[in-house]
């Protein structure tokens, strides 16, 4: 009988909202409309819980929308799927009074398939309404019940839904038939806001109220990293027709191995057969992967098709051989497959993926984190972390995609947290080596070697592939402080055994240097100029981070025309910070009419708090400013 | 400028018979090709291509309009992958919908010496719905490596036979060889719209076709009905136009052109009319005459504008309170202006109907448009509508019903016709919104008759800076600085700027100039429109100086120097765009430090584009303690072909040369006397 009970208790909540609510935008505390596009009035997530195969969620938000950039916060979507299906869904608009201006009804809403814009086929569906305010502020009350047998994937729950808004009154309640559904709840930066928890048997629910709005500042942390949120998890349900019992990322790992890998790695023998034949003489493993790498990015393309459980279950290797592509997981399963065909250990890897590195959480195992798929090759005590997906890179090179985090390995026997590969710092390197002739029109000739490594490999060897229109864009948009540059010639040389990048470029430009009258005045540093400032924030709120370090370093040898001395020469600069360094020097030599440039940026990776800002704007500026420094000649008198 | 409408006749070769190509025969030297020769950065090209249109009778259904696809690509490298996945929109409307059928496909690679041959199944193929009118059909070939020939057929099943899609004759990848070709029975008339900047010689021809079909004929009473059935055939002629063409080259993307696809090689079918045996001619739009009848009968456009009783309440009350035909034009134009808001979508045709919209204070451009004209005219004002293509619509060069897709208002008072768009809440009088500044629009008057009219803006948008600047020994800069703005210039500033606060706006004034430092900040006009905006403020900017021994340089335009080209390709082929007429000019005086006297100063300069497109003055020059400086950038056309793309690239060449110049400023041999002289004290 209690669920029963608590399920009407649940209804009666809802049908005790409506029109009698406050919704005048002159209810709203003068505190919450700083720096906010929009206030949300109300966002409340009720889920209700019947049994690990049974869920019904009511939605319910109300947001004012202050102007036009505060749009994006008026959402009217929702997904639904096979085993999710929307029971109700409507919509009011009010205007600034909180007169009602329009109702939404369900048959208004458009039922589309949710594209995602990458994948070539996904078979979930979304239900939308584009509304087109007619006056701001408005708001915006949008309501929904969906009904599901899937329990495994609760996503966060943000009290704060983003940058730019600020939050009247945020609930998340979790309502449960029977204990054995009980779910585990984690809180990440409660902290800072007015928050009230309630746990009774038969119900967990947060209520927080008043957050104000944050903005967003230069180099400060992604929103997820400090968004006040919970997460929740249920330890027994159910997903996509498999039901779960999962206590650790141990259980999960299994659970993953079981359910979604297992029974995809069937390759044909012809298959088998071939990648035998590629291993003949190769003994050491890693030398093997390398070769199963080189196959898998020879022979197949990303391509994601997302049907059913396909979110989370790999298409089979079989069918992977048989098209040649796949999306993450296809990919990762087949080459794990052709792996354990020529006896190499690969382990499955969920991650979160993206340039911003987050971790899993060694205390929490869901589903819901990670949203890419790679592989870890187990070799000398260590991993060899591959990514399937790219169609370019080394092997055991994973960039800034994957680099540095906390992700899930799933092995047969369990899974494990691990942390990925780290560049860095210094071993994001850039060494840039140059040879330039300046003539006494202020033209300049010149050859450029660009040599690259770690991140800076990542963000230099694509250029190998691009044609060669693109190519001279690229020289003409990297050295864009070069007027009327000309490229002569290039050549690039790609070390992917030791992710080594060489570029040798021979250039052109006219009027390089400036000529007053008398005078020719040019900046000695004309192939790696930094004029990257951080923006100036009035009063900085949010502390700052470096996510990844690295380290130029410079060596320009510059030939004078004849007939001109030097009147004028910047001082060289040795600037020191807990940010990394800058260094800069001029050796005139005069014998040869030559002038050695020389330069060295270090930036660290690092958290800094808000009170540093200052500090490494200051730092940064200096780089700017120096980078900029012009050398004076002057016409000999003779 | 007359030039830019003609298209250019650089023909690809023309071949005068059709090769044979069957499916599947792919050969080992189309494997093996490492490259395409005559473009070797394509990252793939079309082997072949047929794409052939056929209008199919089918009986209780009328006509069908069936597109025969067969494409055979060769993919040289990865980056040519993305072709290896094709897709279709597909329309519906109701229980009607075009479909995709007969999909086969097939990709080629070589592997040892042989080819293999992989097969797309059928349930390959992925149909997402994408809104309430389109389908897309979307399917990936595979095995697909780099050196591969994926090749496919399909039929695109159209009963919407009276709308031909756009047949592109250019793709993104050059195309070695294709047959285009369309069939057309005697029964329909298409006019053939062509453009792009590839001369296209298509070959024209006719054929006997036959319809074949059952007749059934009842004969007898209603108590012993009988029916015959019998198989009978009509007779008619196809006229087919084909075109047969080798090697056309790949569009490639250019900068500063609002819209690839306005330059693709391109034709466009439009019905003109219908002739059935023994019918009466029905027709649809052959002439201007015919394509403006028929918008303005249109239940979406003339009914609309009919219209008036939903405003004549309000109407009477501006009424009211204005005299004179300016003033109530203004007084209606805000009105609606203040009301409506516009919902993204850019049509000619109305979307919720005038009356509907008033009322929901939101419509798209026909909606708001159409709404004015008629309030206009209600009030006694000489207002029609002026049919519109945007710019990312095409230039309607012919007449097509299709080659419109907005509308605006055209306000006679006295001798002058002025533009009204109320769609944008920045926009004024003959100031349209730019996406709808393309060449010409036709002006329908209430007879239905109709006339040309260029709707390119004529005044300069200008943006004007002036600024008095200390300098300070220790390299910063400070001083007063007034900007101004006004026509577009305005309208693009409030657009993107009136919605953000003061504070983020400074925020991102000051991180765009180098982080210049602002304070005692005013703005105004910044919500009147039709008045310049002007801001006044204060500033002070580090890094400005190079101070080295006694010697100060500097670039006299500081922050407002234009250090990099725009344009940086060597040449282009197609016109720059730039939507309106500018001018961007900067009065600058600089004090020069006590102590100090001028050392060198950059030479003042002159410079002007043929046929007075552009200009440019540079001109310095010391009063006193001052240095006046002026730079004067004007670019007078809209528009400016590509064969002025060289000079227009030096002109900004230039310009970067001599704002970069620096001016020199030494100690005074006084200022040393008196350093002495104290110093000997």
């Amino acid at each position: 009988m209690r669920p029963f009970y608590i399920y009407l208790l649940l209804f009666c909540s809802l049908i005790s909202f409506g029109q009698e609510a406050d919704y005048r935008i002159s209810a709203i505390s003068p505190e919450l409309l700083k720096n906010a596009n929009a206030v949300y009035r109300l966002d409340e997530m009720k889920i209700h819980l019947n049994s690990s195969r049974d869920m019904r969620s009511t939605f319910k938000q109300v947001v004012t929308v202050l102007n036009e950039l505060g749009n994006k916060h008026a959402n009217m979507s929702v997904h639904y799927d096979k085993e999710r299906k929307v029971k109700s869904i409507e919509a009011y608009v009010y205007d600034s009074n909180g007169k009602e201006l329009e109702r939404i009804k369900r048959k208004d809403f458009q039922d589309v398939s949710a594209v995602d814009g990458f994948s070539l086929y996904v078979d979930d569906r979304r239900l939308y309404y584009n509304y087109t305010p007619v006056q701001y502020p408005y708001t915006l009350e949008f309501s929904y019940e969906v009904e599901t047998s899937d329990t495994g994937l609760f996503p966060s729950w943000y009290f704060l839904p983003g940058y730019t808004a600020s939050v009247e009154k945020s609930i998340y309640s979790v309502s449960y038939g029977n204990e054995s559904l009980k779910p585990i709840v984690k809180e990440h930066h409660l902290e800072g806001i007015e928050v009230t928890r309630t746990e009774t048997p038969g119900i967990t629910s947060f209520t927080a109220r008043n957050i104000p709005a944050v903005k967003k500042e230069s180099l400060s942390p992604s929103f997820r990293k400090i968004a006040p949120k919970v997460a929740i998890r249920l330890p027994k349900f159910h997903f996509k027709g498999y039901d779960a019992a999962i206590d650790s990322w141990d259980d999960l790992g299994v659970w993953i191995h079981n359910h979604l890998l297992k029974e995809q790695t069937e390759l044909p023998e012809h298959t088998k057969t071939e990648i035998r034949g590629l291993m003949k003489g190769v003994t050491d493993p890693l030398e093997k992967a390398k070769i199963v790498y080189d196959y898998v990015q020879e022979n197949t393309r990303y391509i994601s098709v997302q049907i059913g459980i396909g979110g989370f279950k790999p298409i089979s290797a079989m069918e992977v051989d048989r098209v040649k592509y796949g999306d993450c997981k296809g990919l990762s399963n087949y080459a794990k497959a052709l792996l354990s065909v020529v006896g190499v250990d690969a382990y499955y890897v969920h991650v979160q993926a993206g340039p911003d590195k987050v971790d899993f959480e060694e205390d929490f195992a869901d589903l819901v984190q990670g949203n890419h798929a790679i592989l870890a090759i187990p070799y000398n005590d260590m991993y060899y972390w591959v990514d399937c997906t790219s169609q370019v890179h080394p092997f055991g090179f994973v960039g800034d995609f994957t680099d540095d985090r906390k992700v899930l390995v799933v092995k047969p026997d369990g899974g494990e947290i691990v942390k990925t590969v780290s560049y860095l710092n210094k071993e994001n390197h850039q060494h840039t080596r140059a040879r330039l002739s300046l003539n006494a029109q202020g033209g300049i000739q010149a050859e450029v070697s660009i040599q690259t490594r770690g991140t800076q490999y990542d963000n230099h060897f694509k250029i190998e592939d691009d044609t060669p229109e693109e190519i001279d864009k690229h020289y003409k948009e990297y050295w864009g402080n070069i007027n009327n540059l000309k490229l002569e010639s290039y050549s690039f040389k790609n070390d992917q055994d030791s992710v080594l990048f060489e570029e040798n470029v021979t250039l052109i430009a006219e009027n390089y240097a400036s000529n007053s009258g008398e005078r020719i005045l040019f900046t000695p540093n004309a192939f790696n100029r930094n004029d990257y400032v951080p923006n100036r924030h009035r009063t900085r709120k949010l502390p700052f981070e470096i996510q990844r370090g690295y380290m130029d370093e410079d060596e320009f040898e510059i030939v004078l025309p004849e007939g001109y001395s030097i009147e004028a020469m910047p001082s060289p600069v040795k600037v020191e910070t807990e940010f990394g360094h800058y260094l800069t020097e001029l050796i005139h030599e005069e014998e040869s009419g030559t002038i050695l440039y020389k330069r060295s940026l270090f930036i660290k990776q690092g958290d800094y708090s808000k009170e540093k800002y200052k500090a490494y704007r200051a730092f940064r500026k200096q780089v700017a400013a120096n980078d900029n420094a012009k050398i004076v000649l002057i016409r000999s008198k003779t | 400028m007359k030039n830019l409408l003609l298209l250019l006749c650089i023909f690809t070769a023309s071949l005068s018979l059709a090769q044979e190509v069957k499916f599947g025969k792919v050969s080992k030297a189309e494997l093996s090709e490492a490259f395409y020769e005559k473009d070797s950065s394509a990252s793939a090209v079309v082997l072949f291509r047929n794409i052939s249109h056929k209008f199919n009778y089918i009986q209780n259904d009328g006509f069908h309009l069936v597109t025969h696809v067969h494409e055979r690509i060769k993919i040289y490298n990865k980056n040519g992958f993305d072709y290896a996945t094709i897709s279709e929109a597909l329309y519906h409307d109701g229980s009607t919908r075009e479909a995709l059928q007969g999909l086969k496909g097939y990709t080629y690679t070589l592997e040892e010496g042989e080819i293999v041959k992989t097969k797309l199944k059928s349930s390959e193929s992925f149909t997402s719905s994408v809104n309430k009118y389109y389908d897309q059909e979307k399917f990936t070939m595979p095995n697909v490596k780099e050196g591969c020939v994926i090749e496919y057929q399909y039929r695109l099943d159209s009963p919407f036979w009276y709308s031909v899609d756009e047949i592109a004759l250019q793709l993104d990848i050059p195309v070695k060889y294709q047959d285009v070709s369309i069939a057309i029975p005697e029964y329909f008339s298409f006019k053939p719209n062509f453009k792009g900047y590839l001369g296209v010689m298509p070959k024209y021809s006719k054929s006997n076709a036959k319809i074949n079909y059952t007749s059934k004929t009842r004969t007898g009473n209603r108590m012993h009905a009988r029916t015959n059935f019998s198989n009978e055939a009509i007779d008619y002629t196809l006229n087919t136009t084909q075109f047969l063409m080798e090697d056309v080259p790949a569009l490639k993307e250019e900068p500063y052109v609002n819209d690839m696809d306005n330059y693709r090689a391109a034709v466009n079918y439009e019905l003109q009319y219908v002739q059935f045996p023994n019918s009466i001619r029905e027709s649809y739009s052959t002439t201007w005459e015919k394509v403006v009848e028929k918008i303005y009968k249109s239940d979406y456009f003339g009914k609309q504008l009919a219209l008036s009783k939903y405003f004549r309440d309000d109407l009477a009350q501006i009424m009211a309170n204005v005299q004179g035909d300016a003033d109530l034009a203004a007084a209606i134009f805000h009105h609606v202006q203040q009301r409506m808001s516009w919902n993204g979508l850019n049509s000619h045709y109305t979307y919720n109907g005038v009356k509907e919209a008033y009322k929901e204070k939101s419509g798209n451009t026909a909606d708001i448009n159409l709404m004015l004209a008629a309030m206009l005219r209600e009030a006694g004002l000489e207002a029609n509508p002026v049919l519109i293509s945007t710019r990312d619509n095409g230039i309607p060069l012919f007449p097509t019903r299709e080659g419109f897709n907005y509308v605006v208002v055209a306000l006679e008072l006295g001798e002058s016709m002025l533009f009204l768009d109320a769609s944008n809440k920045y926009t004024k009088p003959n100031l349209l919104p730019i996406r709808a500044l393309n060449w010409m629009g036709r002006v329908i008057k209430k007879d239905g008759t109709h006339v040309s009219v260029g709707v390119r803006p004529r005044s300069l948008s200008r943006e004007g800076n002036m600024a008095d600047i200390q300098l300070n020994l220790d390299g910063t800069i400070e001083g007063k600085m007034r900007k101004s703005y006004t026509e577009y210039r305005a309208y693009n500033f409030r657009n993107i700027y009136n919605k953000v606060s003061e504070e983020d706006y400074l925020e991102k004034f000051e991180n765009k100039h180098g982080g210049i430092e602002v304070s005692d900040y005013t703005i105004k006009n910044r919500n009147t429109i039709g008045k310049p905006i002007t801001e006044d403020f204060s500033f002070y900017m580090e890094d400005q100086l190079a101070v080295t021994g006694d010697k100060i340089y500097f670039s006299p335009l500081f922050f407002h120097t234009m250090t990099e080209n725009p344009f940086k390709l060597e040449d282009r082929k197609f016109p720059i765009d730039f939507a309106y007429p500018w001018r961007d000019n900067c009065m600058f005086t600089i004090t020069i430090p006590q102590g100090y006297e001028v050392d060198f100063l950059p030479e003042s300069i002159k410079m002007s584009l043929p046929e007075n497109a552009g200009s440019f003055v540079y001109r310095l020059a010391q009063k006193g303690n001052k240095i006046q400086v002026m730079a004067d950038l004007k670019i007078n056309e809209a528009l400016i072909p590509a064969e002025s793309y060289a000079v227009v690239k030096e002109l900004f060449s230039k310009i970067v040369e001599k704002e970069s110049e620096k001016v020199v400023l030494s100690k005074t041999s006084e200022n040393e006397h008196t350093e002495r002289s104290a110093g000997g004290r």
